[in-house]
């Protein structure tokens, strides 16, 4: 089984100028909004106030050989 | 029109439009199975009772009382100080908030409140916020108040106290809970906890007791005993026992604060009211001029003798006795100083003896009580020591009741409570200490003792205590609280799969008291437990016998029933208060450890049956769940009498009232003596009085599930109880908002199509635990051997028995730093370091973030999160790293996982930054060879082949099996029901209908092969479920019909990914140069001496050198041949070449001599110090066993030397 990485090389290379300053969007656990966070930021959402997010599911393409 | 109320109603149908439309839209009236929800209600009721409006805990205040502190240096004499000033505190109301955010929390407005859901996600407690209102006066001023917060509790799930209570299935499927949530445990730090219920001494009835340990009391003590554990109305208990020693004495024991006492019972006699010995005399040994006087020889000539040795104490009237008492027990007892000792005495009544018949406000009628039910007690000892009576026994269900969660956990809280209070002491001498000894009446106490003494009491942060006793299960206790353990009353309520977690609700332990006793005897199964306890349900190994379910119509009582209306009627009905002394001519009537007089054994019958009568028909005031223990007059069986219980934390059970063909209860303390018919046709007319509902009501619900259970050998029984429970199923519907340590899970999970109506009526379809299978009973491969079971490859890959578990990873940043958290104190992040760099394979699998990408795939060693040092920075108001580096959390696990669920988690303030991630990884685990399945009948199998369907045996039909069982399975087993369970499978399946399995539902006549066997012909098949069959190799047909049906199979969680363990080489011991244990850490298992002696006695030594030696510490060691020595060997150091220059030789240091100037410069060698040498250089290398080495220097260090010939 082996992952398959399209263009690795590249998300790495844009990704890394701004990937601090950048906002990761979550899933509010409460009220199912999107919720910008940056790093350092208190964790709850924006909206509602929950306190668990969840991550969103990876937009890469994620593929395995099935075997 | 309001639509009509969800249906409760299940048969044993499929029903799957049904629970279809139960799944999509959750009902908004109530549940579909009020069943479940109700094989809970013991936990989750006496947890309400706790708190509720004249609960335990109301209860409980009362009987703490007030606590009284006296002023002035304690170590003064009274004459220096004068007259002290009292200070009493008293706790006036106890409050339980539910689950709240805290005021730190400024963000959310409109919805404050935190969810049992939130607190798994958030691997936090569910607890709310105790506060007790407290009221303190100084001398007889007025009371002042204060309300102190007494930390946060854990909460009960689905309690009173929790904001799932009362909720629909929709509303809980909205609170993210499952929508059939039972409630019931307890969430701490995530983890689902339950307080395991206990068995206990029934309460409040003196049991007569044999002991063997009675003798070890003292001198003249005997082995008889009668032991009463009298509860006070706040569930707390307090056990007295009377011992009776050889010269007919009689001594009073009780424990105090885990210190055992002894006292003469006549003493407690005279205390507790004003008597005379002739009272005594005829309230023991009988009325004067009573029935049977004249035999009762024994017993006068005893209490004689009790009454004439306490005239030594020469205390007379009922103050001096109490005087005498109290001076005696006032510092055990910590009485207040300035109390007299006739009140201390009057305490020590309260407190000690029989406080179920009055443990605070203590009036003349409840001293008179006490006294009474004592004489009665001095009565059946003397009538066990005669031998009128036989000694009780208290491992039977008669004698025993049930200590409940919530019980314990008021206990508890009171006991914080109670030495909160007391602790208060301690500040306040302090305080004094500091202060010269100011008065309390003074200004500076006064403004002080809010805020700087009770402050400073210890244990008023009773939430911390009860966290503590739930997340490790230890009861700490200056009392003991009357139990026999102080560990092991709380387990993970582990959700492996719903039967586990449905039974550990339904479970009991007989304590942890009894795992250690060598006898076997409290393991046995009574007769007593019929209906109670079920007979299958208990584990095989060492808590056989001791852990204990349910039988699913048994029920606890979780609150005391009215019974005022019961002393009348019974009087009505004619007792009187005086007792004759023949047992023949009365007998008891006592109704909750309280004598309400004495009858003759004939109106005592007719007493109990016209009580049932009334119970049974709801009138005259009589509660329908009043145990009415009526005992028999009989010759010398157990003491007789009329034993009425009303109080909670007893079992009973329905069962039919013949005479009014009503619902009745009944208990275990009566069933013993009542005829109960288990069916309808065994109904002895004038005999039976009842009749039991249903046979299968003796069964656990786990038991009940299995399929046709009275054609099986009882073993195999339970081994299928035990099974279910460890198979992989459903565990839960709302796996999305769970965060379980480990859970297993069935991907292809069906409803069984042989199943009793009591699977739908749980709702266990909601959460499958198994699949159907065909079945072949055959030899087909030879690799289906001793339980070995094949398995159709292509019944595996349309997905047969795929499961997968689910892992939950914390990664915890704050993790160790147990202190104050706030967001300027954070000094770690998640996320790369800003400045550092940002490798291409970290990001594979971690986001911008620094946490994992959902969805990926992770393998040993892959990063799980990074994070980086860093330092809050007051002028930016940021975080700033210093180094650059950026740290990983990894995944170290050797197997595959997908990274399923990732999850921030913020502070309960909602202010800081991440500081815990949660990561839920699944990792898929299709069926391999060696992965355990079973039937439903204690069947249990290894897969040992995954064999191609084309050669698989196929039917007329073109029927393949999906799994291959071996006929001698069943011979030795005797498992009918599995053969059973496969024709219904069958036929089942054939015609489109769900089996009902109820055991007890077939008889001679009517035999389930019939039944069954018609079925199958109406459908085209053969009557006994045979079919010839055609070898999928060769395609002849097989010789002999083979036996092929549908059966249910589990697949157990027991997975040889999980077990399998190999090493060539790898970690050995650093001490000893052996491969290190463990399967974990990449260990070897060990070779011990009997499989050495196995290999030697096979002559294959060379196999043995190989795991004894080569495969494990085999070393090359120097030793010198001349003096046989491994220590004295040591390498030369030459003083001309380098050294890392490879050419050292080895010489012995003991054969050498030191050099002279003669000695030829090609014989001398030097040693690390520089020192020459010459000679010493018979040395040679051996290989042997490292720790040889190691032995020969530790017997060096004693002295001892070895020496070894070495040859040739």
């Amino acid at each position: 089984m082996s992952g398959y990485q399209p263009q690795t090389s590249q998300t790495a290379d844009s990704s890394a100028i701004d990937i601090h300053s950048r906002a990761v969007s979550y899933t509010c656990g409460d009220c199912d909004g999107d919720v910008q966070l940056k790093r350092g930021e208190p964790i709850r959402c924006r909206n509602c106030g929950h306190r668990v997010l969840y991550k969103k599911r990876t937009n890469r393409m994620v593929q395995f050989e099935a075997r | 029109m309001a639509p009509a109320p969800t249906n409760t109603q299940w048969s044993t149908d499929f029903d799957t439009a049904r629970r279809q439309k139960l799944f999509q839209n959750p009902p908004k009236d109530r549940t579909a199975y009020p069943t479940l929800a109700a094989a809970v209600d013991p936990h989750i009721h006496s947890f309400n009772q706790i708190f509720v409006k004249g609960g335990h805990l109301d209860e409980a205040i009362k009987e703490i009382g007030t606590k009284v502190f006296l002023d002035g240096d304690p170590y003064a004499q009274p004459e220096e100080v004068g007259r002290r000033n009292r200070l009493s505190v008293k706790i006036m109301d106890v409050f339980l908030d539910k689950s709240v955010l805290p005021p730190t929390n400024k963000v959310s407005i409109s919805n404050r409140n935190i969810l049992p859901a939130e607190c798994r996600e958030r691997h936090v407690s569910y607890r709310g916020k105790l506060r007790a209102r407290v009221h303190y006066r100084i001398n007889n001023g007025d009371w002042l108040e204060t309300v102190r917060e007494l930390g946060q509790v854990p909460i009960m799930l689905k309690s009173n106290r929790c904001h799932l209570e009362n909720m629909s299935p929709a509303q809980l499927y909205k609170a993210k809970e499952e929508t059939e949530e039972f409630g019931g445990y307890f969430i701490v730090n995530g983890i689902e906890k339950i307080i395991r219920m206990l068995i206990v001494p029934r309460r409040n009835y003196p049991m007569a007791i044999q002991r063997p340990s009675y003798t070890n009391r003292g001198p003249g003590y005997t082995t008889l005993g009668v032991e009463i554990r009298s509860v006070r109305t706040d569930q707390t208990s307090q056990t007295n026992a009377l011992h009776y020693l050889n010269d007919g004495n009689v001594n009073l024991r009780f424990s105090w604060r885990k210190a055992e006492y002894l006292i003469p019972v006549i003493m407690v006699l005279k205390a507790l009211v004003e008597t005379n010995d002739r009272d005594i005399f005829e309230g023991i040994v009988g009325t004067a001029n009573s029935e049977g006087l004249a035999e009762k020889q024994f017993v006068a000539d005893r209490v004689e003798l009790l009454l004439r040795t306490y005239k030594v104490y020469g205390l007379h009237s009922r103050a001096m006795t109490r005087a005498y008492l109290g001076e005696k027990f006032r510092v055990v007892l910590q009485i207040p100083e300035d109390l007299s000792d006739e009140d201390a005495g009057t305490e020590f009544l309260r407190k000690i003896v029989l406080p179920h018949l009055g443990a605070y406000h203590v009036k003349e009628q409840n001293d008179a009580d006490k006294f009474r039910m004592l004489l009665f007690m001095i009565r059946k000892l003397y009538a066990l020591a005669e031998g009128e009576c036989s000694v009780e026994n208290p491992d039977a269900v008669q004698n025993q009741e049930v200590l409940l969660g919530g019980q314990l956990y008021g206990m508890i809280i009171k006991e914080k409570m109670d030495e909160w209070l007391n602790s208060i002491r301690f500040p306040l001498q302090e305080w004094g200490r500091k202060n010269e000894w100011k008065p309390f009446t003074s200004q500076e106490f006064q403004k002080e003792f809010l805020a700087k003494i009770l402050k400073r009491a210890q244990g008023e942060d009773v939430g911390r205590a009860m966290e503590y006793f739930l997340s490790t299960g230890n009861l700490v206790s200056p009392t003991g609280l009357d139990l026999q353990q102080t560990a092991g009353f709380c387990v993970v309520a582990e959700k492996l799969n719903f039967y586990r977690f449905i039974s550990h609700f339904r479970m009991v332990h007989r304590g942890a008291y009894f795992a250690q006793m060598k006898t076997t005897t409290v393991r046995k199964l009574l007769p007593e437990s019929w209906g109670f306890l079920c007979p299958v349900h208990t584990p095989d190994g060492a808590p056989c016998g001791l852990l204990n379910h349910f039988a699913h119509k048994c029920k606890i009582m979780t609150k005391g029933v009215d019974v005022s209306a019961i002393p009348q009627v019974v009087a009505q009905m004619g007792v009187s208060s005086k007792a004759s002394a023949s047992l023949d001519a009365s007998v008891v009537v006592q109704l909750d450890g309280r004598i309400l007089g004495f009858c003759s054994p004939k109106q005592a019958k007719v007493i109990a049956d016209t009580l049932r009568y009334y119970k049974v028909e709801g009138t005259h005031n009589i509660p329908l769940e009043l145990e009415i223990g009526y005992i028999p007059n009989s010759n010398g069986g157990q003491y007789p009498g009329i034993f009425m219980s009303s109080q909670s934390a007893r079992m009973y059970r329905p069962v039919k009232y013949l005479p009014l063909d009503k619902l009745d209860y009944v208990g275990p303390f009566e069933q013993p003596y009542m005829s109960i018919a288990c069916t309808d046709p065994e109904v002895v007319s004038g005999d039976s009085t009842h009749v039991e509902f249903d046979p299968t009501n003796i069964l656990s619900i786990v038991a009940n599930m299995t399929p046709f259970s009275d054609f099986n050998q009882s073993p195999r029984n339970m081994y299928q109880c035990q099974m279910g429970k460890q198979t992989m199923g459903t565990p839960a519907t709302a796996l999305r908002y769970r965060t379980d340590n480990k859970t297993y899970r069935l991907q292809t999970g069906q409803t069984p199509v042989v199943r009793p109506p009591l699977h739908n009526e749980y709702g266990l379809d909601n959460f499958p635990n198994g699949t159907n299978a065909v079945v072949a009973v055959i030899s087909y491969t030879g690799y289906d051997m001793d339980d070995a079971m094949i398995l159709n490859k292509s019944a595996h890959e349309r997905g047969f028995g795929h499961g997968s578990i689910y892992k939950t990873k914390i990664c915890d940043l704050a993790e160790g730093q147990r202190k104050m958290r706030s967001a300027k104190t954070v000094n770690r992040l998640f996320g790369f370091a800003p400045e550092g760099v940002v490798k291409a394979n970290w990001r594979e699998t971690l986001d911008d973030d620094g946490l994992p990408r959902v969805g990926t795939m992770l393998r040993s060693g892959d990063v799980l999160a990074a994070w980086h040092n860093v330092s809050y920075d007051q002028t930016q108001g940021d975080y700033i790293n210093l180094d650059g580096q950026t740290q990983f959390f990894k995944y170290k696990e050797d197997e595959l996982a997908f990274v399923e669920e990732v999850r921030v988690i913020g502070s309960e303030t909602a202010a800081d930054p991440c500081q815990k991630i949660s990561i839920k990884l699944r990792v898929p685990r299709s069926p391999v060879i060696g992965d355990k399945f079973s039937s439903r009948h204690g069947q249990k199998g290894v897969c040992s082949q995954k064999w191609p369907a084309i050669d698989m045996p196929f039917s007329e039909s073109g029927i393949q099996p999906d799994v291959i069982i071996n006929p001698h399975a069943f011979p030795s087993r005797m498992t009918i029901g599995m053969f059973v369970e496969s024709l219904a499978g069958k036929a089942g399946a054939l015609h489109g209908i769900a089996q009902d399995s109820t055991p007890f539902r077939f008889d001679e006549q009517n035999t389930a092969v019939d039944h069954f066997g018609h079925q199958l012909m109406k459908a085209g098949y053969n009557y006994y479920g045979n079919e010839p069959m055609y070898s999928g190799i060769t395609g002849e047909e097989l010789a002999a019909d083979i036996y092929v049906g549908v059966v249910y199979y589990q697949r157990l969680r027991h997975m040889v990914n999980d077990k399998y363990q190999v090493r060539t080489t790898g970690p050995v011991n650093s001490y000893t140069g052996q491969p290190i244990k463990g399967r974990k850490k990449g260990g070897g298992i060990r070779v011990g001496e009997m499989e050495r002696d196995s290999l030697l006695a096979h002559g294959t030594a060379f196999l043995l050198q190989d795991r004894l030696m080569n495969c494990s510490d085999y070393t090359k060691a120097t030793i010198c041949r001349s003096c046989g020595s491994f220590l004295s060997t040591t390498p030369t150091v030459n003083e001309y070449q380098r050294k890392n220059n490879k050419v050292f030789q080895v010489r012995c240091r003991r054969c050498a001599k030191l050099a002279d100037s003669a000695a030829p410069k090609t014989e001398v060698w030097s040693d690390g110090q520089g020192l020459r040498y010459q000679g010493g250089d018979d040395v040679t290398t051996v290989a042997v066993p490292g720790v040889l080495k190691y032995l020969d220097v530790e017997l060096a260090s004693m002295g001892i030397r070895l020496k070894f010939e070495v040859g040739p």
